[in-house]
């Protein structure tokens, strides 16, 4: 499906901007009541996130002492951006890419990991000793989960044989769902999804019982609400990502939201299935187990072009 | 019941060396008075033995009533009870501390776990623990006055009159 | 325990996540890695061990209860035994029956409780509410029985309150047999869940002669194969008539300290199903006088976390000369701090929940009162006036 607006609307609005933040805070909504219905509670109402968001908003920005005041608030601006400008270039609710050019799965990712970057960076900035715990295991976390995530959303690029995420996306559609044609890489991409999302149990990174809210503890008012609104942005945008890839491609609204939504609800099972890792236990797991898991796909894959080519 | 009474036995035995006083004021438990400066002896006694384990250190303060005419003031005191527990038997040291002189060593050495129940001692009481490495409060205010000690029988409360037992 | 100044402390407490009640510990970690431990506790001394020395011996019963929200039935306990002792009074069996029965039914409600906010420390949030919706169950039982879901207020010096009625054993029976199969469930998902497993093998490992050494008590020194256990070693109450077996484990490291605790549930089941099928007849209450012989008693009671010792000393009058309380707690805290060593600051929350540790418990001391002209205390009038001011 297409659909041409003003370049203005597409940044504010759709799919950019305003879009992307609704339904951030829907995903997030239902990411919350799906783990609290699994873990028998009856978790939170339709207008909690929005609540939380406007709240946070609104309340009084406490500088910490100690901070470099510059980085402190353009670091949450910049975390925003980043995943806004993600948001561009994946086939958001079936329709095409608003922005689309040979390679932007590169950046696509990129764009990602800067969020994570944008935090580590902030718990650093502070002299809080549990944010400077926290950006020490955000960093650490996100050098062990991105090259095997990496790598799960390269097979289906080679697959499709484009970097260009529309293209990669019209590839899933037409043929065979990747997800029974590459499960590992599936399972690599699903694993690394909530490694980057840090949902339990990797969330080492914010564990509240060690070290409070890990590299967001001193942030309070709008930086921590601009933050959230960016790991919003991120799980829906991830979310698209592997559906589009792994799930058979998202060629209209519906599509996109059934197999988005199918995905969060595996998401969700997976955070209420296990204890938090420790995140030497995660840096093991994803060196150990993720990377190689990818690596093996990867060959597969190649292995499997060259010999269709061959005969 | 007998091992019970058996273990009361041993540590008779174990302790009779020290002891100014023995009487057992209920059938499982023994009470051995000692001389402060016999504690460390006696304690090391019955850790040798491997005789029951540390259960409590209690502090009694016994203020002494006043005087009638004429007669010279006694001198206030407090017990230190030293509780040994094993199986059902328990095992009191108990010794008799002057205010002047209140002065014990200390036997977290031999037993480890002393160690917090001489520090609420020394809180509570003001019984000076001769060579307890911790310094500072572990349960009081950090700007607690010091030498006032609530577990003493002469502290009732701030602000208020000294006299009747009407606590804080 | 002072902190040396150059090291990298992570404080945990007065007001963390991690702790529903307020202590303060200090890591020292290198990176990830613990190199050292304080602790300072205190933050809720309320004076109890003074207060008692102005209360009746009647108003201490209630005033011990209040030590702990958690295990407030064996504080009673304790505390009517050691007063029963002085006054000489024999309880009659029904009466003494009834209060194991509770102090079980109390033992199932802790242990699920501490079970739950184990996993919470390690990150494992449905266990936890898991754990916590099922252990509704057991204080539903409790409130049918004494009308309270936490301060059952059972005890009373000479006896119970509260009988046991056919119709009420029939309903404990039916809530037991529901506890005994989540606990099934519980025991299998500690056992097998390979994550779980990750967080609680091998962490904080104890050995006996460690834990002996160290001074631990109740269910972290068990864990440790000590086989230590007052319900056994001493008994009181009618624990002679019901006894109890000691659950021990060798492994002594925080995954035998879970399998422990859920194995005593299993076995606080199986008691109080037998107390209720061969309860003793009789009578609930005995006189005991309101003047208590002069005298010092010991009392021994096994409390969810172990061994709860009271010491009361009377004078002859109304009210006690003194009542010193020795809380398991307390004991247990030395095996944290040395165990801490070497360990990554991650296992922290789970080693300290590891001891099951009641910071009500441990604190019992003083209310302070200062005058009105210290400018310290502010009046309310003051106050608001100053949160006015400030926002102008």
């Amino acid at each position: 499906m297409n659909l041409s607006l003003p370049p203005i609307l597409v940044l504010l609005v759709f799919p950019g901007g305003l879009f992307l933040i609704a339904s951030g805070l829907i995903y997030q909504w239902a990411d919350r009541k799906l783990v609290a219905r699994f873990q028998n509670r009856i978790g939170p109402r339709f207008i909690q996130p929005l609540a939380d968001t406007l709240k946070l908003l609104a309340k009084e920005e406490i500088t910490p002492v100690g901070v470099h005041k510059g980085l402190f608030f353009a670091l949450p601006v910049i975390a925003l951006a980043a995943a806004l400008t993600a948001g561009l270039y994946v086939p958001l609710s079936g329709f095409r890419p608003a922005a689309s050019f040979r390679g932007d799965l590169i950046i696509a990712l990129y764009a990602l990991s800067v969020l994570t970057l944008t935090m580590g960076l902030a718990g650093a900035n502070t002299i809080s000793r549990f944010s400077l715990v926290g950006a020490t295991r955000t960093l650490t976390q996100l050098f062990s989960y991105e090259a095997p995530f990496l790598l799960s959303l390269l097979g289906p690029a080679i697959a499709a044989g484009t970097w260009q995420i529309s293209e990669i996306n019209t590839y899933a559609g037409q043929n065979l769902w990747l997800i029974i044609a590459q499960p590992i890489g599936f399972l690599v991409a699903l694993i690394g999804l909530m490694g980057k999302l840090e949902l339990p149990p990797f969330d080492a990174p914010e564990a509240e019982t060690e070290i409070v809210a890990g590299a967001m503890t001193e942030y309070s008012g709008r930086g921590f609400a601009l933050f959230r609104l960016g790991k919003d942005v991120e799980l829906i945008i991830g979310l698209t990502l592997v559906s589009a890839f792994y799930l058979g491609g998202l060629g209209n609204p519906l599509e996109f939201v059934l197999k988005t939504l199918a995905l969060l609800l595996v998401l969700a099972l997976l955070q209420t299935a296990f204890a938090r890792l420790r995140i030497d236990q995660t840096v093991g797991l994803w060196w150990r187990a993720g990377a190689l898991l990818a690596v093996v796909q990867l060959i597969a894959i190649v292995l499997g072009r060259n010999l269709g080519t061959i005969f | 019941m007998a091992s019970t009474i058996g273990a009361l036995g041993a540590a008779e035995a174990v302790l009779k060396p020290f002891a100014t006083a023995i009487n057992r004021p209920q059938p499982e438990r023994l009470e051995v008075n000692i001389h402060p400066d016999n504690l460390l002896a006696a304690v090391r006694a019955l850790v040798d033995e491997s005789w029951g384990y540390l259960s409590a250190i209690v502090g009694l303060d016994r203020p002494a009533q006043l005087a009638a005419e004429g007669m010279s003031q006694p001198e206030s005191a407090i017990d230190v009870l030293y509780l040994f527990c094993s199986g059902a038997a328990v095992v009191t040291l108990r010794i008799t501390l002057s205010y002047s002189q209140a002065v014990i060593p200390t036997i977290s050495g031999i037993a480890p776990t002393a160690m917090l129940y001489e520090w609420e001692l020394r809180e509570m009481f003001g019984v000076e623990v001769v060579g307890l490495r911790v310094t500072g409060h572990l349960i009081l205010a950090d700007d607690w006055p010091a030498g006032v000690y609530p577990l003493r029988k002469s502290f009732t409360g701030f602000n208020q009159p000294v006299a009747g037992a009407e606590g804080a | 325990m002072t902190a040396d100044t150059n090291k990298f402390v992570i404080p945990i407490g007065p007001q963390h996540p991690a702790l529903k009640e307020p202590a303060n510990f200090e890591f020292w970690v290198d990176g990830e890695i613990v190199t050292g431990a304080s602790v300072r506790l205190g933050y809720v001394h309320r004076g109890i061990e003074k207060g008692a020395e102005a209360r009746t011996w009647t108003q201490n019963l209630y005033l011990m209860e209040r030590i702990c929200g958690i295990c407030s039935h064996v504080h009673a306990t304790a505390y009517t035994l050691g007063v029963e002792k002085l006054a000489g009074v024999e309880v009659p069996p029904r009466a003494n029956a009834i209060r194991q029965l509770m102090a079980e039914l109390e033992r199932i409600h802790s242990h699920m409780l501490w079970l739950g906010v184990a996993a919470h420390e390690g990150g494992f949030d449905t266990l936890f509410m898991y754990s916590w919706r099922d252990r509704e169950t057991v204080m539903d039982l409790l409130e049918k029985i004494s009308g309270n879901k936490v301060h059952y207020s059972a005890n009373l010096l000479g006896g119970v309150k509260f009988d046991i009625t056919p119709e009420l054993a029939a309903e404990v029976h039916k809530g037991l047999d529901f506890l005994e199969e989540r606990n099934r469930f519980y025991l299998k998902v500690v056992t097998t869940d390979e994550t779980f497993i990750g967080r609680t093998r091998d962490i904080g490992t104890m050995t006996t002669e460690k834990a002996e050494f160290l001074g631990a008590i109740g269910p972290t020194a068990r864990a440790s194969g000590v086989a230590r256990d007052i319900r056994v070693d001493a008994p009181y109450l009618t624990y002679d008539q019901f006894p109890v077996k000691v659950m021990t484990h060798t492994s002594g490291d925080l995954h035998g300290r879970f399998i422990v605790r859920i194995h005593e549930t299993f076995e606080s089941i199986r008691v109080i199903r037998e107390i209720l099928d061969h309860i003793p007849q009789g009578d609930l209450t005995t006189r005991v006088p309101r003047r208590i012989p002069a005298g010092e008693a010991v009392s021994r009671v096994e409390a969810p976390r172990g061994e709860l010792l009271y010491f009361i000393a009377s004078n002859g009058s109304e009210k006690p000369e003194r009542v010193k309380v020795r809380t398991p707690s307390l004991c247990n805290w030395s095996t944290v701090l040395s165990l801490a060593i070497g360990l990554k600051l991650a296992d922290m929350p789970m080693l300290l929940s590891g001891i099951d540790p009641c910071f009500s418990c441990n604190d019992r001391s003083i209310r302070l009162k200062r005058g009105q002209q210290d400018p310290q205390v502010w009046s309310w009038e003051k106050l608001r006036q100053y949160g006015i001011e400030y926002y102008r």
